[in-house]
Parts: structure tokens; sequence; C-alpha cells
């Protein structure tokens, strides 16, 4: 039973608010090469994310990992959600996760 | 089947006439006759592993936890495995889904189990069902099903659940705090945990509660238990009542027709004059 190392559910909106923290978005991958992906976050803004993605890559990618900047993210896991996601309710999630109901996820 | 207050019957029908506490009913799996678990109790709480962290654990013998009021007994968690260690009869396993992290153990006992713990390999998102327990002040999730994460909606969908759930039973509890007035406390409910998030949720109170009075009869009620009005003989015309109520007079005549008919009015020279029959 652990809670230390939480990873807040963010959007492009709310990575600035956990800039050096412990992360989790979903984008929607735009450019792959090597070791950045460029992807349009839930809310439609771009999102660096930084790392090795799994090869193949899918359209949605979950990543968690450190938010390095108030733009990009140090990866340290992927996970391929599929081609199809429904990206509103992820954001709505998101914005719930932040706002109101902060305290039942860190 | 057994539900509701007849706790003890399940052991009647099964042993003794209900003399004997029922050997039956200590078998490890054999929740359903259970005199302590009533089967409305058992709700499934889609939660995050931080709440589950955050459990307030009664007291009692039963080590039990309560989330928002409610008692916990089944839980859905989503998330993501890893450290999966298979031994003889048992596979355990943490779970991290993004608030925190929980151990887990998912007995395996038949086949049907043993296959169901080699579908899901560490790093997968997963959904598990399972009972919550404290072990030596550690929680821990006893799982009854742990399967793989096909639809990843699943995922925005198992958090909106844990957002609305955990609303309603907030909300659930304020409402039942800010209710218990005087009268007939209705149903057992009250003073045990809330049966929390169901399809339908039961707060029906009996006809003499206070709180069944609508709020036009309360009105009509109060006034008519002001002092001055049990002072006066002939009681009070009800087109008085209508215009210090500033309420519409068919209105104070439904008010007092029920009112009448609990027995808390009654006329006096006329049809028109009522007093309250307490004695103030």
């Amino acid at each position: 039973m652990d809670t230390s190392n939480p990873a807040a559910f963010v959007n492009a909106e709310f990575l600035k608010e956990h800039v050096g923290r412990r992360v989790r978005a979903v984008v929607q991958v735009m450019q792959s090469d090597g070791d950045t992906v460029i992807g349009k976050s839930t809310d439609e803004k771009q999102l660096v994310v930084k790392g090795y993605p799994p090869n193949p890559l899918s359209t949605f990618v979950e990543v968690i990992g450190i938010a390095d900047t108030t733009q990009s993210i140090q990866a340290e896991t992927w996970t391929n959600f599929g081609d199809t996601l429904d990206v509103t309710s992820y954001d709505k999630v998101c914005r719930l996760a932040n706002g109101d109901h902060k305290h039942l996820f860190i | 089947m057994y539900g509701g207050n007849s706790q003890f019957d399940g052991n009647a029908a099964f042993a003794g006439g209900g003399f004997m506490p029922s050997q039956a009913t200590q078998t490890a799996g054999d929740h359903s006759f259970s005199p302590a678990k009533n089967r409305d109790s058992q709700t499934l709480l889609p939660l995050s592993v931080k709440q589950i962290s955050e459990a307030f654990q009664s007291s009692d013998d039963k080590t039990n936890f309560l989330i928002d009021g409610v008692d916990v007994n089944n839980v859905k968690v989503v998330g993501i495995l890893f450290n999966k260690a298979e031994r003889v009869t048992e596979v355990s396993f943490v779970v991290d889904d993004g608030t925190g992290r929980i151990d887990c153990s998912r007995w395996v006992n038949e086949a049907v189990d043993a296959k169901e713990m080699e579908a899901v390999t560490n790093g997968m998102y997963v959904r598990v069902h399972g009972h919550l327990k404290g072990l030596l002040g550690k929680r821990q999730l006893v799982a009854y099903s742990v399967r793989p994460v096909d639809d990843y909606n699943e995922i925005a969908s198992h958090f909106a659940e844990v957002i609305f759930v955990h609303s309603y039973n907030s909300k659930l509890r304020r409402q039942q705090d800010s209710s218990s007035m005087s009268g007939q406390v209705p149903s057992s409910a009250a003073n045990t945990p809330l049966k929390g998030y169901q399809a339908s949720p039961s707060t029906q109170f009996p006809g003499y509660n206070m709180d069944g009075i609508r709020g036009v009869d309360k009105m009509v009620l109060d006034y008519l238990q002001q002092p001055s009005c049990l002072a006066r003989e002939k009681g009070v015309h009800r087109n008085e009542l209508a215009q210090q109520l500033k309420v519409p007079s068919e209105k104070i005549l439904e008010a007092i027709e029920s009112l009448e008919s609990e027995g808390l009015v009654y006329s006096t020279i006329d049809e028109y004059h009522y007093k309250s029959t307490a004695n103030g």
C-alpha cells in the first residue's frame, strides 16, 4: 500500500501545474522520430514526449513520466491505447481530477 | 431472500431450529448466509488506491472499512499490474492506478483461475475486483477477478465512476446527517453505515415521522401549535391560516385534511376552525 508516487492526470492545460512531478497524459501521435514524439493532448494542444516509444506505436498512447517543462514530458512508461479513443471523456476526467475531486487522486 | 432484519432465518432454515449457531455458516466463501452480512450491504465500489489508503477502519471485529460512510466490501480498481509472483495456490501482484499502489492476492484453486492469471502480465492494464482486507495494518485486495483491459476508454470510465460514486455517497451522507430529526427513525440504516450507491436509493420514511410531512402541512401545524393558538378555545379559522402563512386556501385545505387524517389537528366549532391536538 503506497501512495507516495502518484501520477496526476494532465492535459496541456494542467501540465503547467505539475512541472517537475509525475504525470500521466494521453496524446494523439502526430509525429514520431527516434526519441521524441510530438503529440496532440486531449485538449488539442501540442505536447512533446521524450523517451523511446514502443514499436509499433498506436494512434493514441498514454505516457507516464515526469513533466520536465510546461509542454513536455519525460516518459517512463508508454501504453498503446489503440487507434480509437474517446478523447473528450478523458479530457473531462482530467479536469475533474484536477478540480474539486483532486483529493481522490493525489 | 433473507434480506432486511431477518438475520438469523438463514441459520434456522439450515440447522438446529435456530438454537445452535450453524456450523454451515462458517465455511470460507459462504457469504450469502452469514448473519453479519446482508446481501444489500455488499455493493461494489469503484475506488482509487488513494481512497483505499484513506479509508476509515471501524473498530469492529469484522475489520470493516468505511469510505464516505459506506461499508466497503467489494472493490473495483483499474490500473497497471506489476510484480506478478506466482506461488503454488496463490498469485500475488501489485496494481498501480496512478493514485497509488496496492498489494493484491489472487487464490488459484482451479484451472479457470490459473488461466485467468496467465492472461495478465506485468505492465498490462487490468481491472481487478476483490475484497478489501486489512492485514497487519496493511491494506490488501483479495482479488476474485483479474481481467485485462481491452478498450482503453475504460480508464476514463472507471475514474468517472470513482468520482460519481464518491459524490453520490457524500451527498447521501450529508442528507442523512441533516435529516436525522426527532420522531421514529425508520430503518436500521440510520444507525449502521449507509447502503451507499445503489441503483435506487431507499430513503423512505413511514407516515408518522415528522420528515414525511410536507412543507405546507408543517407550516400549518407549526402555526396551530403556537401557544396563542393553543389557548384559543375555538381554534383557528382556516382563512386566517391562509392569510398568515400566505398560502392559497386550497393548499391549506389539503394540509388540514392530511393533518386531520394523521390525528394531528381537529375541527372545533365548525369545519372552518381547527386546533392542534398537542397540549403545548
